[in-house]
Order: structure tokens, then C-alpha cells, then sequence
């Protein structure tokens, strides 16, 4: 048994570096074309690929669908499978909307998303530890009651599934532009070609980037994050060394909302509105959530990584509808996905933490 | 190990189907709305429908039915019901539009009438059977509004040929039925036309400005559809009679109901130099306006006059494409007023007949230069007397 899974994990390995070097060399191959013949379809992909326009869309895209996985990741290595990152996005895009309508206030509206989804984490919470529901049936709850909640709570204050629209966030040029030395370095360092787009970017987008920094600490060089991991993995002996299960899992789900309700918060406000018909202006984003810290295999910088590939293909995607590269847009709107399948298939396996899904009964009644 | 995952295997595969059904049932439900005209301001939803009432049926007697002032008699009185699309009520464009036109036709003829808001697709042929089947009131016309309605529709007229009927958006070949289509393409032409006449000259209103050097427009769709392919056909259509020059590039979301995705794509035109964007993407146009305030420049609405329903952004919006789906209510209400139903006829309505037009922004209507207003109404009129014909696939373009 340990044989293979030795061999499997290597042959993953190998796969994984393979994975990496043939699309480090294509990257590689489509600059070459690009500065050679920048008039072919390589040419063009190439352009698309380097423009700062591209990495900025992709960097756009990825805010609530990092944020929530990092809170997924929070709660499934504690061992509660939160399949509710939908519902708690949805709930936090409109309370965050709703209270900068009332207040005017970004710190205000943050609050009032986190909150939001905090509360319904909490209540995911207690369903699944304390009365021992199955996780995944009281995941789907928590996403089908901020489904019918957050459009019909709209509707009754603004008559209608769309709120109104309210002020954005500000850039990075909007918040050092006008200090004197600081703002000039900014200005520079955003006419950087490939990279500029990372200086200029909605303070949402390093709000991600901290939430990445801090999760991956917090998960890997604190004792929280070691009882969290512990939970998760063999709860036993996390309740044999003196810490309660619960509590630890209370407080990842806990957790998971906190991210969740930044995550959607930041999709509603850089938007200025919440738009409740249908899947609502979330979409599904919480769900592709789940598949990048799988993808990313519960590590939160992976994760980020994961969910900056998705965005990235889906910003292209975009980018190339508006060349001419000879291939029908109906084919290159697939792209992402196809890639995904790719990428999927190719790169290998996920761990779950062993305990996840369970319920963990302490031995003292 | 082994069995946990696959227990969490399938309590995925569990949530994936329930997922599935979600976006499915979703979606669906807005499309007769949102999706299938691709337009409105999208402020549909579930949520909006009931008015509490059991069979979610509202009986409203109109000032003239009760109290008849006229000199009509009781049994002229003319029974009209009405299907929603799943909508409802209160989304601020298909839905209420429709509505106007009853109330209008309420205001003017001798009208009762009974309005029915289903919550889903599946009710659609429920509730055509319950007007068809009433016989107190007898009901003179049943409108179904929204295309999904189709097929419940096609029903519905063979079980009952003695009933009359009415379809928005779409088309059933039975004596009984009235359908009702637009020429998206002919009101897009004309904003396509402004957009090319603003982008090759220098023009700024408001919060926008067109880039100087650039001719470049673009078009934002929800969903590949030959309704959506209607709007955009005939958006390049007329930018290129302003101006052969002029590109237009064009982008389809994927989706009715994703304001960040068409945010996204809008940006990539304007940072590739597009100075106007039209959309017909529902919801998702909420994100090209906000695009087109981010970069400072211009974009163009749809369905209705969207500078009203999205008043935010009445800074950038230039114009709509407004679609008159009251005037068809209106239209076959009163023929059936006057003894004079066209069963099996089938109505396409342009600009010739009010079925679709140009509306100017409220804030930057004013501000458009007249000479551009000046060749925008002449095509108008070339189109409504036949000299020009507008193409209403884009491959045709």
C-alpha cells in the first residue's frame, strides 16, 4: 500500500514537473513568436499575453474566488467541508452594498459583508457540529438560503432584485497618488509593461494578496493553524492533547465566513451593485472556489495560484474575442475550460484531509 | 481514506447535480425576461412575483369596466388574460413594459382583465389553461408574453381552437394564435450608426470622451442566439454606414447574468480603443456601464431607456435601443376590440410601426451633436421606406 502511494506520488512529481515545463516552454515559445512575428496568430496570443490589461482583468477576477477558497480551506483542513462558499459570498455582496447605500463607508461595508457572512458561517457552524448534520447537506442550505435571502431582502428595500449603485472602491493610484514621492514611484511603477497591472490595481486586489500572505502563516507557522490541520487530519489526537475539536472547527468555520464575506464584498463593491436574478452576480464563483483549493491541494498560496490560472484563461479568453485570430469565438470562449480539464487531468491528485466530512465525537459526554 | 473520498465523491456528485439544477432552473427562469431579448435593465426575479394571491391570479377591474361611463353595454366588455414571462412583475423592462401596453389599452377601450405571473417555466401552460378554459369571464384574448412560452403555447392553441391568443417575442403556426417579433436590428442599427459617427471625431459629454485617434466600437452580447445575433448584426451594420472604416469588435459573455464578466470585457474594448459599447446582455450590461465610467468613455442601452432605469450611469450612457413590447400588447388588444383578431398572423414590428427605436440619453442626449442626430434620423427613415435593408444575422454584415 505505501509502495504505491510512494509511486504514485512520484510519478505525480514527474508529471507535475513535466505539466510545468512544457507550459514555462510554451510561454517561452509564444514571446519568441511574438517579438518574431508579430503578425501571426502566436503573434497575436503573445500580445494579448503580455499585456498588463490581461493581468490585471485576471487579477480583478480572481478577488472573491481566492478569498473564498482561502476560507474553504480554512474550514475543510478542520475537517468541515464548507460547500456554502456560494451562499456566503451571496449574502456578504448584498449586505455590503446595502450598508454603503445606508452609510457611505468602505470600512462600514466591509464590516456589514463580513458580518453577514459570518453569521451564516456561524449558523453553518453550529447545524454541523453542535447537531451533527451531514456538511454537504447543510453547505447546500447555506447557499440556497442566501440564494432566496439576499435577491428577496433587495426586494423589499429597493423594490427590486438590483439594489442601487453605490461608490467603488479606490484604486492604488486613487490612495498614494497624491502624496508627493510615493505617488511617483506608483505612476512609474505601473507603466512597467508586463507587471505594471500589480501597481495599479483596486485595493480589493491587495487586500487578496494579504489574505493569501496571512492564511498561508496562520495555516502553516502558528499553533492555530496546527490544531486546525490536526482537526482535521486525526481530531483524536487533538482532543487527546487537551484542545476541543470543536472549538478549533468552530472557529475555522468561523473563519471561512470572515474571508467568504471580504471575498464577497469586494465582487459587489468594485461593481457598485448588487444584481440578486437569477444565480445572482455571484454565479457560481463560490463553487469554482471549492475546485481551486482542490486544485491547489488546501495550500493558500496553490490556491491563489489555482484561481489566478482560471482567471487568467478567462481573461485571455476575453482579450482574444476582440482579435482577429481566425478561430471562431464560440471556440475560444471554451478555452478556460478546456485548459482546466488539462490541467486537471494531467497535474494528479488531491489529498483530502482524512477527517474531513466527519462528525468528531469527544469521548467525554 | 478510501471511503471517505468516496463518500465525498458523491456528496459532491450530489451537490454538482443540485448545482447543476440551480444554474439550470436559474437562468431559465430569467430568460424569458432577460435572456431571450437580452436586454432590460434585468430586474427580474424570483423573488418579485406573488402577489400573495393563491393562484398567484390578480383580478383587476379597470375605472371603465366597472363604471362604464361609455355607452357599451355589459356584454362588450373585452376579457383579456395575461401570461407573464417568469419574471414577473417589477423587473423594470420586459415584463413591465408588457404591462403598459395592457393598461393603456385598459385606459382606452371598454378592458377587464386578469393578470397571471408564473414563477416558472412549468407554469406557463398551466395558467393558458386556465384562461382558455374560463368561462366566467370568457376570456376574449390570452397574451403570452416572453418566448418560452412557445411550446406550452403550441399546446395549449391545438386544446383549445376557439380561444384567441397572442405571443410576444416568438412564433406559433395555428389560426389561433397572434405572434409578435421584433426587428432588434433595425433599432440597433441606428445607435450603431451614432456610435460610428461619435468615434471618428472628437466628441466629450459628461463623464466620457472618445479617444481621438481610435475607430473603434464594440459590442458586448449575453448569449450566441440568433435574437442576440439580431442586435449585434445590425450594430455593425450601421457603424459601418457611418463610417466603412470604423471596426467594431464584439464579445459574447457567455451569460445574461454576469455584471463582472461583462465588466471585464468592456474594459478590454476600451483599453483597445473603443470609444462607444452596446450591450445586449441583460445584467451583465450593468458591468459595461460601469466599465465605460471607469475609463471615461461611452456606452449605449437597451431595451429601455436605460439612462431612466440606470440613472447612475446616465453620464455615459449616449442612447437605447428601446424595444416596444407595449405596443404589441396594445396593438392586439385593440384588434380584438374592434372584431378584427389576425389569428395566425405573425407581426414583425421595426421602426416602421413603433416596434423598436432610438432613444437619446436623458443627461448627454442634448449634447450630441445635431448633425450626428441629423443622419441618424435620415437612415431612420430609409429604413421605415425600404432603402435600406438591414441585416439581421451577423454573418451577413
Amino acid at each position: 500500500m505505501s509502495e504505491r502511494v510512494r509511486r504514485v506520488g512520484v510519478a505525480d512529481l514527474g508529471r507535475r514537473g513535466l505539466v510545468g515545463a512544457v507550459a514555462v516552454g510554451a510561454v517561452l515559445a509564444l514571446a519568441v513568436a511574438g517579438l518574431v512575428a508579430p503578425g501571426s496568430a502566436a503573434g497575436t496570443l503573445s500580445q494579448v499575453l503580455f499585456d498588463s490589461g490581461t493581468l490585471a482583468s485576471a487579477l480583478r477576477l480572481s478577488v472573491p474566488i481566492a478569498l473564498a477558497a482561502l476560507g474553504g480551506i480554512f474550514a475543510e483542513k478542520s475537517g468541515v467541508i464548507n460547500i456554502g462558499l456560494e451562499g456566503l459570498l451571496i449574502i456578504s455582496a448584498f449586505s455590503a452594498v446595502y450598508a454603503m447605500d445606508l452609510v457611505d463607508s468602505l470600512w462600514v461595508a466591509f464590516g456589514a459583508g463580513v458580518l453577514a457572512s459570518t453569521v451564516l458561517a456561524g449558523l453553518f457552524a453550529v447545524v454541523c457540529i453542535e447537531f451533527r448534520a451531514d456538511q454537504i447537506i447543510a453547505g447546500l442550505a447555506v447557499w440556497l438560503i442566501a440564494l432566496g435571502l439576499a435577491p428577496f431582502a433587495s426586494q423589499v428595500v429597493y423594490g427590486a432584485p438590483n439594489t442601487v449603485s453605490v461608490r467603488t472602491p479606490p484604486s492604488a493610484a486613487d490612495v498614494v497618488g497624491g502624496i508627493p514621492v510615493v505617488g511617483d514611484l506608483q505612476g512609474a511603477l505601473a507603466a512597467i509593461p508586463v507587471v505594471g497591472a500589480l501597481f495599479d490595481a483596486n485595493v480589493v486586489v491587495y487586500l487578496t494578496l494579504l489574505a493569501v500572505g496571512l492564511s498561508w502563516h496562520t495555516l502553516y507557522r502558528t499553533r492555530f493553524g496546527q490544531w486546525v490541520r490536526a482537526s482535521g487530519e486525526n481530531p483524536k489526537a487533538l482532543d487527546t492533547a487537551g484542545v476541543s475539536v470543536s472549538r478549533v472547527r468552530y472557529a475555522a468555520v468561523l473563519l471561512s465566513g470572515v474571508l467568504s464575506g471580504l471575498g464577497g464584498a469586494s465582487l459587489s463593491l468594485t461593481l457598485g451593485q448588487f444584481t440578486g436574478n437569477g444565480p445572482t452576480m455571484v454565479n457560481g464563483k463560490g463553487f469554482i472556489a471549492i475546485v481551486a483549493y482542490l486544485f491547489g491541494n488546501y495550500n493558500p498560496v496553490s490556491a491563489f495560484l489555482s484561481t489566478l490560472l482560471f482567471a487568467g484563461l478567462d481573461a485571455l479568453q476575453i482579450a482574444l474575442q476582440l482579435r482577429d485570430v481566425g478561430v471562431p469565438n464560440q471556440l475560444i470562449r471554451i478555452t478556460p475550460f478546456v485548459m482546466v480539464i488539462v490541467v486537471l487531468a494531467l497535474v494528479g491528485r488531491t489529498r483530502l484531509p482524512s477527517a474531513a466530512g466527519d462528525h468528531y465525537e469527544s469521548g467525554e459526554e | 481514506m478510501e471511503p471517505d473520498r468516496r463518500r465525498f465523491l458523491k456528496a459532491l456528485g450530489v451537490t454538482g447535480l443540485a448545482g447543476l439544477a440551480g444554474c439550470g432552473g436559474g437562468p431559465s427562469e430569467s430568460t424569458p425576461t432577460e435572456g431571450e431579448d437580452g436586454a432590460g435593465d434585468g430586474d427580474s426575479g424570483d423573488g418579485d412575483g406573488g402577489d400573495g394571491d393563491g393562484d398567484g391570479m390578480t383580478e383587476t377591474d379597470t375605472p371603465g369596466g366597472t363604471e362604464t361611463t361609455d355607452a357599451m353595454t355589459p356584454g362588450d366588455v373585452t376579457h383579456v388574460g395575461m401570461v407573464y414571462a417568469t419574471g414577473g412583475l417589477g423587473d423594470g423592462s420586459f415584463n413591465d413594459q408588457a404591462q403598459q401596453g395592457l393598461l393603456q389599452a385598459a385606459d382606452e377601450f371598454n378592458v377587464e382583465y386578469r393578470e397571471a405571473q408564473p414563477d416558472e417555466s412549468a407554469q406557463f401552460s398551466n395558467f393558458q389553461q386556465q384562461f382558455a378554459e374560463s368561462s366566467d369571464p370568457d376570456y376574449d384574448l390570452v397574451c403570452c408574453i416572453g418566448f418560452l412560452q412557445t411550446e406550452a403555447l403550441q399546446t395549449t392553441s391545438e386544446n383549445y381552437p376557439d380561444q384567441n391568443f397572442m405571443l410576444v417575442d416568438s412564433v406559433v403556426q395555428a389560426d389561433n394564435v397572434a405572434s409578435y417579433t421584433f426587428k432588434e436590428h433595425e433599432g440597433s442599427f441606428l445607435v450603431g450608426q451614432l456610435a460610428g459617427l461619435l468615434t471618428a471625431r472628437d466628441f466629450a459629454a459628461g463623464a466620457g470622451e472618445t479617444a481621438g485617434d481610435s475607430t473603434n466600437v464594440g459590442f458586448v452580447g449575453g448569449v450566441e442566439s440568433d435574437l442576440i445575433g439580431k442586435f449585434e448584426a445590425g450594430f455593425t451594420a450601421g457603424a459601418k454606414e457611418a463610417d466603412e472604416d470604423v471596426d467594431v469588435i464584439t464579445n459574447y459573455v457567455g451569460d445574461f447574468n454576469d455584471p463582472s464578466g461583462g465588466r471585464e470585457a468592456a474594459l478590454a474594448m476600451y483599453d483597445s480603443g473603443a470609444d462607444v459599447v452596446y450591450h445586449a446582455a441583460g445584467n451583465t450590461g450593468t458591468g459595461v456601464f460601469r466599465a465605460a465610467q471607469d475609463r471615461g468613455r461611452f456606452a449605449i442601452g437597451v431595451d429601455r431607456d436605460q439612462s431612466v432605469t440606470k440613472s447612475s450611469f446616465g453620464d455615459v450612457i449616449l442612447a437605447s435601443m428601446v424595444k416596444r413590447v407595449d405596443t404589441s400588447i396594445f396593438n392586439s388588444v385593440e384588434s380584438v376590440v374592434n372584431d378584427d383578431f389576425q389569428g395566425g398572423s405573425i407581426v414583425s414590428l421595426g421602426l416602421e410601426g413603433d416596434g423598436v427605436d432610438i432613444t437619446y440619453g436623458q443627461q448627454l442626449g442634448s449634447e450630441i451633436p445635431q448633425g450626428a442626430k441629423d443622419q441618424v434620423g435620415e437612415s431612420r427613415t430609409a429604413i421605415v421606406d425600404g432603402d435600406i435593408s438591414v441585416p439581421s444575422d451577423p454573418d451577413n454584415v
